[in-house]
This record gives C-alpha cells, sequence and structure tokens, in this order.
C-alpha cells in the first residue's frame, strides 16, 4: 500500500510540475487561431465545440444569463473534463 | 447539512505516519499548483461567474414485481465560483421512498438526505485543476456525468453503478486537454484517505485513477478506470467506457463494463431522438426513445454482502426500454419498461414521472 500511495503521489507531482512548466511557454497551437478569428468563425466553432462536448451527455440546455452560463462552464470544466479552449468557445457561443 | 469529522478505526494497514503524511503531501501539491498556474486568462465583467443553485427535482412512481413506489427527490446544486480560478460544489440528495405499508393503508416510508459532494476546485492551469474534499468517485461516466434525474435517458440505475462508485474523500487531480487535433485527453487521479463521515456514510479508502480519449470529430470517447481499495479485501477494479453521439443522426450511445471482486457486467444503452421524422414534427422532435441491455454477473462476495451494497443478489440480465418527452428546456416526462431475468425470479419494472431541471443565478445575471 505505501509504494501505491508513494507511487501515485510522486505521478501527481509530476503531473503537476510538467502541466505547470507547460503553462508558461504560452498557449497551445490552437489558441491563436482563435483568437484571430472573428465573432462570427468564433460562434461557428462554439456551436460545434458545444454540440460535440455538451452533446456528450445530455441535450443542449437553453441559453443561461452569462455570468450564470460561465459559473456553469467552470462546473462543466471539471465534472466533464472539457478542455479550456472549448469551454471559452463554447461560453463565448452561449453568451454572445 | 453537517459536515461531521469521525475518528475512524484505522487498521494496521494504514499506519500513523501515512495519515500525517497524507495533508503535507496534498499542501505540497496544492502550493506547486498557486506557484504554477498563472496561466489563466481574465474574465471580461459580464461574462464574471457568478453563484447558481442548480440540480433536479423529480417525481417518479415505480411498479416492481408488483410492488408500488412512488419516489420524490431533490438534487440542489451549490457552485460558488471564487476569482478566476476557484470553485467550490456540492450536491445535497432529498428523497422520500414511499410505499404502501403490508395490509394496506395509506403510503409512507423514510426520507432519505445526504451530501453526495462538497469539494472545492482550483483551476491550476490549463491542463491541471486540483480537487479536494468529498467528491464523486470517477470511475466510468455514469457515477459523474449521467447520474442527474434530467440527464439520464432511463431513470433506474444500472444494476453495475454501485462498483467502485462510493464517494470519495480526499483530492484528486483531473483535466482534459488536446493532444492532437483530432483528439482530446482527459484524466483523473485520485486518493481517498480520510475518514469525512456525512450524516454517518463513510467513505472508502482507495486509490484509482481514470484516462480516457475523446475524438470531437467523430464525437466519439472511450476511455478505462481502475481503482485499487486500501481496506478490507484490497482488491483491484477495472472498468471501461464509451460514448458515441454520431453527426447524422439524432443518436446517443453510452457503454460502461465493470470487474472487480464484488462482480462484473455491463451495460449498453441508445437513445435516439425522433427529429428526423416526417410526420408530427413538433412532437416527434421533442420524443426520445430508449434502450438499455445490461447483464450483470455475481462475483466473489455473499449474495448478503452484494444486496448490501446496493447489487443484484445472483447473476442478473435486464433489458430496458423507455420513452422520453421534453416539455420543454430540462422538463421532461419519463415511462420506461424494465424485465429482470435473474435465479432469484423474473419480474417487470415500470415507471413512469417527470423530471426537472432548474437553474437560479444568486447574484447580477449579465446582460446578453
Amino acid at each position: 500500500m505505501k509504494r501505491t500511495l508513494i507511487f501515485v503521489f510522486l505521478l501527481m507531482l509530476a503531473l503537476s510540475a510538467f502541466a505547470g512548466s507547460s503553462s508558461k511557454k504560452g498557449p497551445s497551437s490552437t489558441t491563436p487561431a482563435v483568437h484571430a478569428a472573428d465573432a462570427d468563425t468564433m460562434r461557428m466553432l462554439g456551436e460545434q465545440r458545444f454540440r460535440a462536448n455538451c452533446g456528450r451527455c445530455h441535450a443542449a440546455p437553453q441559453k443561461f444569463p452569462p455570468r450564470a452560463m460561465s459559473t456553469v462552464l467552470r462546473h462543466m470544466r471539471v465534472r466533464a473534463t472539457i478542455t479550456d479552449e472549448d469551454m471559452r468557445l463554447v461560453l463565448f457561443y452561449m453568451t454572445q | 447539512m453537517g459536515l461531521k469529522l469521525h475518528c475512524r478505526n484505522q487498521k494496521s494497514g494504514f499506519p500513523r505516519r501515512w495519515r500525517k503524511l497524507l495533508p503535507r503531501l496534498v499542501g505540497i501539491l496544492l502550493l506547486q499548483c498557486f506557484a504554477t498556474g498563472r496561466g489563466q486568462s481574465q474574465v471580461i465583467e459580464n461574462e464574471k461567474p457568478v453563484p447558481v443553485v442548480s440540480g433536479t427535482a423529480g417525481f417518479l412512481t415505480s411498479v416492481t414485481a408488483g410492488q408500488t413506489l412512488l419516489d420524490t427527490q431533490i438534487n440542489p446544486v451549490l457552485l460558488v465560483p471564487l476569482g478566476d480560478h476557484w470553485l467550490v460544489e456540492s450536491r445535497g440528495e432529498f428523497e422520500g421512498q414511499f410505499q404502501r405499508q403490508p395490509g394496506g393503508g395509506a403510503f409512507g416510508g423514510p426520507v432519505d438526505k445526504h451530501l453526495d459532494y462538497l469539494q472545492a476546485d482550483y483551476i491550476a492551469n490549463r491542463y491541471v485543476t486540483v480537487t479536494a474534499g468529498r467528491f464523486l468517485t470517477p470511475f466510468g461516466i455514469f457515477n459523474e456525468r449521467l447520474y442527474p434525474e434530467w440527464i439520464r435517458a432511463l431513470q433506474p440505475d444500472p444494476l453495475i453503478l454501485p462498483m467502485a462508485t462510493a464517494s470519495s474523500d480526499g483530492a484528486m487531480l483531473r483535466g482534459g486537454f488536446p493532444v492532437s487535433p483530432a483528439a482530446n485527453l482527459n484524466y483523473a487521479a485520485y486518493v481517498s484517505a480520510t475518514g469525512i463521515g456525512v450524516n454517518g456514510v463513510e467513505s472508502e479508502r482507495h486509490v484509482g485513477a481514470r484516462l480516457g480519449f475523446f475524438f470531437p470529430h467523430s464525437r466519439f470517447e472511450v476511455g478505462g478506470s481502475w481503482q485499487k481499495a486500501l481496506q478490507d479485501d484490497r482488491k483491484n477494479a477495472f472498468g471501461f467506457h464509451f460514448a458515441w453521439q454520431p453527426a447524422a443522426v439524432p443518436l446517443s450511445m453510452h457503454s460502461e463494463i465493470v470487474r472487480s471482486n464484488q462482480g462484473s457486467g455491463y451495460w449498453v444503452e441508445g437513445a435516439y431522438r425522433l427529429s428526423q421524422a416526417q410526420f408530427w414534427q413538433k412532437a416527434m422532435r421533442r420524443t426520445e426513445l430508449v434502450a438499455r441491455e445490461q447483464q450483470f454477473f455475481s462475483g466473489n462476495i455473499s449474495s448478503d454482502e452484494a444486496q448490501s451494497l446496493g447489487l443484484p443478489g445472483a447473476g442478473t440480465r435486464e433489458t430496458d426500454f423507455g420513452v422520453n418527452y421534453f416539455l420543454k428546456d430540462g422538463f421532461k416526462a419519463v415511462a420506461s419498461y424494465g424485465r429482470q431475468f435473474s435465479s432469484a425470479g423474473d419480474f417487470n419494472q415500470w415507471t413512469f414521472g417527470i423530471v426537472y431541471r432548474f437553474l437560479v443565478p444568486l447574484g447580477r445575471e449579465g446582460t446578453p
């Protein structure tokens, strides 16, 4: 059991360290394309990501007020492990 | 909702120095994430998240082997975002199950209330979220993602749901990120080590992990789960899951397979929205047909033990069919029929009811 616990925590530390160092290098390769895109493209991408990600579990919900939607998407980012980029695009689609 | 700390009867397999060391390791982990997680962008004012109360309310009537059960449930979910990185979330469950007493008379029965999860999430960066507290165990997909009544396509639980899904009290790392333009990886690794009892219900000591890949273009997700108990028989449990929503048809497929000391089994479910029907279109696009096939194979525990865990006492096969009608967003009427085949006896199960999903922002809503 000790070995298992040590292994799990070392794995968590290593993963966290790796992720932290990676985040300092800047956004992933797909993000600049999204930033450069105009609002229509972002909405279209957002709708695609919305259908792909949210549809994994449930039918498409209605649009909620922006600040409530922002909370719900943060919850979904954790619960459904959707990616950071998908969360931002879906939020844009659901609020703009 | 009261959190009550229990001094659990620690067994020799979990020595005192580990009990002291674990909080320190979790602390180091959290500090590291604080130090490295400065890459998040600022949220514009209109999208600043506000606390939200959401959840499900449902009223279901089921008739199982001729016995009628009235089930009323309210599952409020509280979401409290803090700053750009934090989320405190909690779900409670209030459930009344009422049956007619033997010999006739009025319906009566217990009202159960418990806390499903109460967790703090720190979104460290695009790859890692750190969770601490009581959380839903990420084993398979049903327990974490498909459990709420407004989400599940069929209201009866899958037979294998109780396996490896006892709530966890401890810490977890999880996240999802793209590994290629065509695939996202998602993962969760967790330790349940402390003995936090909520209304007398204690969680298990275990470690585990889940790894999955989601292919957004084909809308296909596949993954596997592992869990090792750190108490009692200290056995391993393994799981496999997939989900698929083809773009061409309004079909949603989900499946899980589990193998553990307590038993093994599978369920596979398909839900088809009739939105492509060429007749009665207004009604058809609100209608969903569902079918589920599942099987449970007994494990290395006694029938009584299995039943105390919520598993069938003997090998069981079940087939269910259902129809859901979406009256409006988040409000649906449900009906299903299932037949269970088992050496302990075959029986029918009918379920009817309504389910409502609510969401109430607790603050300024922002302008759309």
